[in-house]
């Protein structure tokens, strides 16, 4: 069953150039008057939710993210198409803008309540719950306006969090607030999750698309550029944003560095396929020397797509650096196995001499990892495994 | 449910829908699911400006009676909650309203008044036109005064308005017990046509409605409404047999005065509770029938402008 379904759906903005000023009446007419400017904010977007789907987008700012959310929660209308909506569509987002500053924690509670679809009797119903939820206590007598922004965000999405939505729209709510509330906001979606609701997560935050997602939409300009599995969408997504800088072999720069890094490449000996996980992989770090280099370290770092570390080849032993002579060289590392699942990673190079860097050179080359062994997660543990300790079925 | 094998198939179907929600749906259902299969289906287009929007509204409003309920609650203690003189001040503007218009209109001219004392007269009229006027005074501003909710929260926008008549409604009702202490005071009889009041305030209402869901939708896009609104509604208030009685208007533009219902409305709340007479009735069918027409289109014209406002606040 379909439970949200976008149809060629388009929504344009007419930005003014003097603010908000409607057309003047005397002004029309007059040669070379400006029309106001247009802004598709989306363009013809396609897409569907199934029921019980988790459906995260991301996209740059700017992408249209936050238009989608808007014609979702009807706060605005698409210029074009048709938006299908099956059930009861709630939007987690934005939780505290409806609370008035001069009305205490309950008489808020009713009227966000209100505002929010519920009835009067329902809210009665579920206050001491909502009231224990936020966490905010005697607070709730008091008005609004003494609140801390935390308490805010608290109530705010403990009353959201009462509603019995059979969609639920997402966003970065669960970026405000301390540990110990997003603990609670997530325990509550996977709640809501695990009864089987359908959820559109929009957010920065790809992390937390990973985790709760299975399916990811990549917007880009208004217009959807990819829809699949999560990790393949995040990976080009960040693609997109750090984009492929080659090595630059500015030589006669800085004659000042006494040794550089001039270039770097992996390879899979003895395997057509390419560099894959679970197979042997070699790396090779040309670099070239002007002076004698004592104590010399290379490293040559993999980073994640979002920007962690995974891994670092490394000279560095505890039996002290390498001696360096002028000259060019190459450093050839090799990997019996490579556990890192497939996907894109980033480069950095380094040489470090005495413990202080003389040359870095950041994202500088990306390694891409074909699929190769079976892996899942983050690393392929190499491992053997056999079937032990089996005891016959006692015989009746 | 019943046991009985005739009727088990009967109850199985009525099991099965007591989960699903008001309105039917189109789609298939799918049974096996454990929440309700039946889900109402809502399908959002482009706006457009046709009947099948007021009827959208008006089912969607309903179902947010309770916030329209509520909204008004919050604003009428809010508006009282740190004052010192509290819900008094309903009480307080037309009494002040009625020292200085006495002052004038005896003192410095005169008005006829059909018998009845000035003071009594000038308020009883001023409690419907202070209902009517700071309805539409407080409405027009209301939407872009609460630009986040607009622009964050969906819920039907019309209850911004709407919400401020209510609260001018329930300030109508505290000024009427001062009224009718005058009239103690003042020894002007009671009689039962003063029930013809109600539907005199339910029309007003009705009439002030549509007045402010069409002026606070045009002031999202064009602030000069809400520039002119107080010099109009001085202007109005000349218009109608506040501080005068409809018989100082010559015979002949008496018609097309009372075009305007709100003159209408007034002059027959004064006829049935201070002179405890009935009301014109032709002069009453007649600002029904404005109110009945203009309450729809402005209703029509306010859903068509809402699914604009976020984009223009």
């Amino acid at each position: 069953m379909i439970d949200l379904k976008f149809n060629q759906v388009s929504k344009k903005y007419n930005i003014r150039a003097n603010g908000d000023s409607p057309k003047r009446w005397y002004g029309r007419g007059f040669p070379g008057r400006k029309k106001p400017g247009q802004m598709w904010a989306l363009r013809n977007v396609s897409f569907q939710v199934n029921e019980g789907e988790a459906l995260g987008i991301v996209g740059h700012n700017g992408a249209g993210k936050t238009t989608i959310l808007k014609i979702l929660s009807g706060i605005t209308t698409p210029t074009a198409g048709e938006i299908t909506i099956r059930g009861r569509l709630v939007a987690l987002v934005e939780v505290s803008s409806g609370f008035h500053p001069e009305l205490t924690g309950i008489e808020n509670v009713y009227l966000h309540g209100a505002m929010l679809g519920m009835r009067r009797s329902e809210i009665r119903q579920k206050l001491d719950s909502i009231i224990e939820f936020s966490g905010v206590g005697r607070y709730i007598e008091v008005p609004v306006k003494r609140y801390s922004s935390g308490m805010f965000v608290r109530l705010g999405f403990a009353i959201a969090a009462h509603l019995d939505p059979d969609i639920l729209l997402l966003d970065e709510v669960l970026a405000v607030g301390d540990a110990a509330f997003q603990a609670k906001c997530l325990e509550r979606i996977a709640e809501l999750r695990k009864d089987g609701r359908t959820m559109v997560f929009i957010s920065h935050d790809l992390a937390a698309v990973y985790r709760l997602c299975d399916r990811a939409l990549l917007l880009s300009h208004g217009s959807i550029l990819s829809d699949g599995p999560p990790r393949r969408v995040i990976d080009e997504y960040q693609q997109m944003t750090f984009a492929d800088q080659g090595m630059s072999a500015d030589e006669e720069s800085d004659s000042a560095i006494p040794a550089r890094c001039t270039s770097i490449s992996f390879s899979a000996p003895e395997s057509p396929e390419g560099i894959r996980t679970g197979y042997p992989l070699v790396a090779r770090l040309a670099y070239k020397a002007s002076k004698n280099i004592p104590d010399a370290v290379f490293r040559v770092s993999i980073y994640w797509p979002s920007g962690y570390l995974c891994a670092q080849l490394t000279t560095e032993s505890l039996s002290g650096g390498l001696q360096l002579e002028p000259g060019t060289g190459i450093i050839e590392f090799q990997c019996p196995t490579l556990p890192v699942v497939p996907g894109l990673y980033r480069v950095d190079l380094a040489i470090e001499s005495k413990g202080l860097e003389i040359d870095v050179r950041q994202r500088c080359a990306t390694l891409r990892v074909e699929p190769g062994k079976i892996a899942y997660g983050d690393f392929l543990i190499e491992n053997t495994w056999k079937i032990t300790e089996t005891l016959p079925q006692p015989r009746l | 449910m019943s046991t009985t094998p005739e009727t088990v198939a009967a109850s199985e179907i009525t099991a099965c829908s007591a989960g699903a929600m008001a309105h039917p749906t189109t789609w298939e259902t799918s049974i096996g699911l454990a929440r309700t299969p039946d889900r109402p289906v809502k399908v959002i287009h482009p706006p457009a400006f046709s009947i099948g929007t007021i009827a959208i509204g008006l089912r969607t409003l309903v179902q947010y009676s309770d916030l329209l309920y509520t909204l008004s609650l919050f604003r009428l203690s809010v508006r009282y909650k740190q004052s010192a003189l509290g819900w008094t001040w309903a009480a307080l503007q037309p009494l002040a309203l009625m020292g200085i218009y006495t002052i004038i209109f005896t003192r410095v001219t005169t008005v006829r008044t059909g018998g009845v004392p000035y003071p009594v007269f000038v308020f009883s009229a001023l409690l419907p036109w202070i209902f009517f006027s700071s309805t539409i005074s407080s409405a027009v501003n209301g939407l872009v005064l609460h630009p986040n909710l607009l622009t964050k929260m969906y819920f039907p926008r019309e209850i911004i308005p709407l919400s401020y008549m209510v609260a001018s409604l329930a300030d109508f009702c505290i000024a009427s017990t001062i009224l009718g202490g005058l009239m103690v005071y003042y020894k002007v009889p009671l009689t039962w046509h003063l029930l013809y009041a109600i539907p005199i305030v339910v029309i007003l209402a009705g009439f002030a409605a549509a007045i402010a869901l069409f002026f606070s939708a045009a002031q999202v896009r064009f602030r000069d409404v809400g520039l002119a609104m107080p010099f109009l509604l001085q202007v109005w208030m000349f218009t109608v047999p506040v501080v005068y009685s409809l018989q100082s208007v010559p015979q002949r533009f008496r018609s097309l005065y009372l075009l305007d219902p709100v003159a209408g409305l007034i002059e027959g709340f004064r006829l049935v509770v201070i002179h405890g007479a009935a009301p014109d009735f032709r002069a009453m069918a007649l600002s029904g029938a404005v109110t009945m027409v203009s309450l729809p289109l402005a209703y029509a014209f306010f859903k068509s402008s809402e699914s604009t406002m976020a984009d223009l606040i």
